[in-house]
């Protein structure tokens, strides 16, 4: 999949955590504290992992950088400061959650039309990211017509596009089989080197953490606090060909060994 | 034969045949216990009273389904409004639903009389109780709906700033269209039924032809009467589910999850 | 005073309820048959127009001839139906009933007529200064009726009820109370007594004034007791004749008796209804013939009426539908 020429290249947006607490009250219940004190700083266009066991508190995490919720205490800032710029983020989703009444390129123009953009940019835009996750025969489709991989497709051309400074995931691949999943990794890392957004992949795959980012952040079992902060020591060009090398299984055991402390 | 034929043979013939068998169970069943005509006619005594009255049933359908028509339409405007109403805030549902629910258990007998001082005699009666009838498993079925929307989808909205309206007419209404068709499909029905008790009380239609053969001592045209109004509520019936099918088809029915 | 009813809503409601019944058989029948026990279903509640009825059972007309009586049915009560089904030994019906139900083929004779001029009438205020039917069918406005009632075909025949709008009639005198144009039918024992006492000004025409007088309040059984039970029948009539002798002279302790079972009529009501009916009950020919008793020229008249009215599909047979009271039924 070829990045598209006349797509200038969006910049990455930095995100800055510090002591980020999140707690959940319900009545009658003990409260649970999610994420307990993270700090977290996110370079511009950077690639970062958040690696932790299920349950940890990392998709609470993500969500409150996304502004899907509050922080009990602590603060999220972007960029150089203060909240993250208009239209600047992008979500996705453990699952596709496409709109099953409209088609595929509707779907993935919901953004532009929400932000209130015309007809044909809405059509242009959304027309190119389908293209650029490889799925221009679907335009048409339904969801209800799409496979579990296909689905995951559209909901990734969907956070596309909008040309988002800060994309953040949340295990997006995480229900699909492996061969799918490892296709869409690569899209995603081709993705990222062509538009130098900042991506924040959230995941509870080692390898997939080795595999597609910069820097693993690794957080402990709930309540999430940070328990690991690791550069991969992997080339910049990764193909498939690396999972099968000895560096890429060094930097996994160094991953899998600070889970196992969490 | 072609798929297309095959399916539908498939689709009709079940429920046809049951209705055959029955029928024909029913005609030899009441004849050989001897049941009097007056208490329950045979279904050819029935069907004999229908085209031998058809100049009376029919203009008496076309009345009440005139009435039910109407009486639906308000329905489903109203349901679909007080249901968004109520979805906007817990609030205003815990404070308002009870009074929603009140047209659920309103015994449409007793209050018809008082339609009929409040509206007069005639069609608006009548539209007013098939509206009363029906209007709450609208509220009921398409807030469920509202309230059903998937909360990754409500996130998604949030995080393109999208208005309470926009997210209305673009998120909640659209996924909560199954449930309003099925609200719908129930509606239909006891818009029927309150149509009919309306016309008790408030004259025309086919609640009239029944009064009149009650009193006439033609059972056989009671039941005449009362099969049309039957096929009005299943015709009604077809409509929505043919609606749905047309609606829904892309979405696969159920399938909801992507 | 009738007050709103449902009694067609009922009444449908009464025949599944009665269908339920047939199903189980007829065993009330039999064990009342075994005592001497004898069950009549009325077609309302209890007011004047089943005084003698009452006045029978307080006394001991029905007693001293071994009847033991049970008083059942009320507003829309499937009176017919349950008499021909069984569920009761008699009933009281309108006497178009009668012919309409045999000529469905249902073998119901009557036996019995309380009213020989037919109470029913259309009331209207008497500050519209109307003098006739005609003139209040002229002049338009809304006629509240029973539907299907057998006196509305006959207007719609006789008379232009093209400015008439035609509405159910619910029971209920309040609309009337409220509109000064409108028209509604009556027991003329029961709601012009109720609407003067509510100051109303009401004026009543009576149907049998425009030649459509069928008896009224009749008492019916099924055809094949008459025949086969004649002698128990005949008891019944005589000690129902004599109970409405009683209720003619003093309806006191029978209207008190009625007043307990429905609550809606006060005393001074059922005095001045049990008045008013006096002479639609005991004319000339009942003088003559005793209380209750039918002319087969009534009979007849009825029976081209209704088939001219198109309420009948074949001639009716004026002398198969009715046992003159008193006398043993001869072979019919």
């Amino acid at each position: 999949m070829a990045a598209s020429e006349s797509q200038p290249a969006a910049r990455g947006l930095a995100v800055s955590v510090r002591g980020a607490r999140r707690v959940f009250r319900s009545a009658g219940e003990a409260d649970v504290v999610a994420v307990d004190g993270v700090d977290l700083a996110i370079a511009t266009g950077a690639f970062v992992a958040m690696l932790g066991p299920s349950g940890c508190g990392k998709s609470t995490l993500l969500r409150m950088i996304a502004g899907l919720d509050g922080p009990d205490a602590g603060e999220i800032e972007f960029g150089d400061g203060g909240d993250a710029p208009k239209n600047a983020l992008a979500y996705v989703f453990q699952d596709a959650h496409l709109l099953p009444w409209r088609n595929v390129l509707d779907n993935v123009a919901l953004p532009l039309e929400l932000q209130g953009r015309a007809p044909s940019e809405r059509r242009n835009a959304a027309q190119r990211a389908i293209e650029q996750v490889g799925l221009a025969d679907a335009a048409r489709r339904h969801p209800a017509q799409l496979s579990g991989g296909m689905r995951m497709r559209v909901s990734l051309a969907r956070a596309l596009v909008t040309e988002p400074r800060l994309l953040l995931l949340d295990e997006p691949f995480a229900a699909l089989d492996e061969i799918t999943r490892q296709e869409l990794d690569d899209q995603l890392r081709a993705l990222w080197a062509t538009t130098g957004m900042t991506v924040l992949f959230v995941t509870h795959s080692i390898a997939e953490a080795a595999f597609l980012a910069e820097r693993a952040v690794v957080l402990t079992r709930r309540p999430a606090r940070v328990v690991l902060e690791h550069a991969l020591d992997l080339p910049a060009q990764r193909d498939a060909a690396l999972r099968g090398d000895a560096r890429f299984a060094r930097e996994t055991r160094v991953l899998y060994e600070a889970l196992q402390t969490s | 034969m072609s798929a297309a034929h095959r399916r539908l043979l498939e689709a009709v013939l079940p429920p046809a045949a049951t209705f055959v068998l029955t029928t024909a169970a029913a005609e030899f069943g009441i004849r050989a216990a001897g049941i009097s005509p007056l208490l329950l006619p045979t279904p050819s005594a029935v069907v004999r009273a229908a085209l031998q009255h058809a100049s009376t049933l029919l203009p008496a359908l076309a009345m009440t389904a005139q009435a039910v028509v109407i009486g639906l339409s308000m329905s489903i405007a109203v349901g679909l409004l007080v249901a968004i109403a109520l979805s906007t805030s817990r609030w205003v549902e815990r404070a308002f639903y009870p009074y929603a629910i009140f047209f659920q258990i309103v015994p449409i007998v007793a209050i018809a009389p008082l339609l009929v001082i409040w509206f007069g005699y005639g069609m608006r009666a009548v539209v007013a109780a098939a509206f009363i009838v029906s209007v709450f498993p609208v509220i009921a079925n398409s807030l469920a709906g509202l309230l059903s929307v998937d909360p990754a989808l409500r996130d998604l909205f949030r995080l393109y700033g999208a208005s309470r309206a926009a997210t209305l007419w673009k998120l909640s209404l659209p996924w909560a269209l199954p449930n309003v068709l099925t609200g719908l499909r129930i509606a239909a029905g006891l818009a029927v039924i309150g149509a009919i008790v309306g016309e008790f009380v408030g004259g025309g239609g086919l609640g009239v032809v029944v009064l009149e053969a009650m009193r006439q001592q033609r059972t056989d045209l009671v039941f005449a009467a009362v099969l049309h109004a039957a096929a009005l509520g299943l015709a009604l019936f077809a409509a929505v589910n043919a609606t749905s099918h047309f609606a829904l088809r892309r979405w696969h029915s159920q399938e909801k999850d992507p | 005073m009738r007050r709103f009813d449902a009694p067609k809503i009922l009444l449908a409601l009464g025949i599944v309820a009665l269908l339920a019944a047939v199903a189980c058989g007829g065993e009330d029948a039999a064990t009342r048959a075994a005592s001497g026990r004898v069950a009549i279903a009325l077609n309302w509640k209890p007011e004047p127009e089943f005084g003698g009825l009452y006045e029978a059972q307080r006394s001991d007309a029905f007693t001293k001839r071994g009847l033991q009586v049970e008083i059942t049915g009320g507003p829309g009560a499937p009176v017919v139906q349950m008499v021909e089904a069984g569920k009761v030994e008699f009933g009281v019906a309108a006497a178009d009933e009668v012919l309409l139900a045999r000529d469905r083929g249902t073998d119901i004779v009557a036996v019995f007529a309380t009213y020989q001029t037919n109470p029913q009438g259309i009331m209207v205020h008497a500050s519209r200064g109307l003098r006739s039917l005609p003139e209040v069918f002229a002049a338009g406005g809304t006629l509240a009726a029973e539907p299907g009632v057998a006196y509305l075909k006959f207007f719609e025949k006789h008379f232009d009820l093209a400015k008439m709008k035609i509405v159910p009639y619910g029971f209920s005198i309040a609309p009337f109370l409220n509109d000064n144009t409108m028209a509604q039918q009556v027991f003329v024992t029961a709601e012009p007594i109720a609407a003067r006492r509510q100051g109303a000004d009401p004026q009543v025409f009576l149907i049998a004034e425009s030649g459509f007088n069928p008896y009224a309040a009749v008492v019916i059984t099924t055809g094949a007791r008459a025949r086969d039970e004649s002698r128990g029948v005949a008891d019944f009539v005589a000690a129902l004749r004599e109970g409405w002798r009683g209720y003619l002279d003093d309806p006191t302790q029978a209207n008190a008796a009625m007043g307990v079972l429905n609550k809606e009529m006060d005393g001074e009501t059922f005095r001045l209804a049990a008045e008013a009916q006096k002479p639609l009950i005991e004319d000339a020919f009942a003088k003559q013939h005793g209380i209750g008793a039918m002319s087969l020229e009534r009979w007849t008249q009825l029976g081209l009426q209704l088939r001219e009215l198109g309420l009948i599909d074949r001639p009716a047979q004026p002398d198969a539908c009715f046992v003159d009271a008193g006398t043993p039924a001869a072979t019919r």
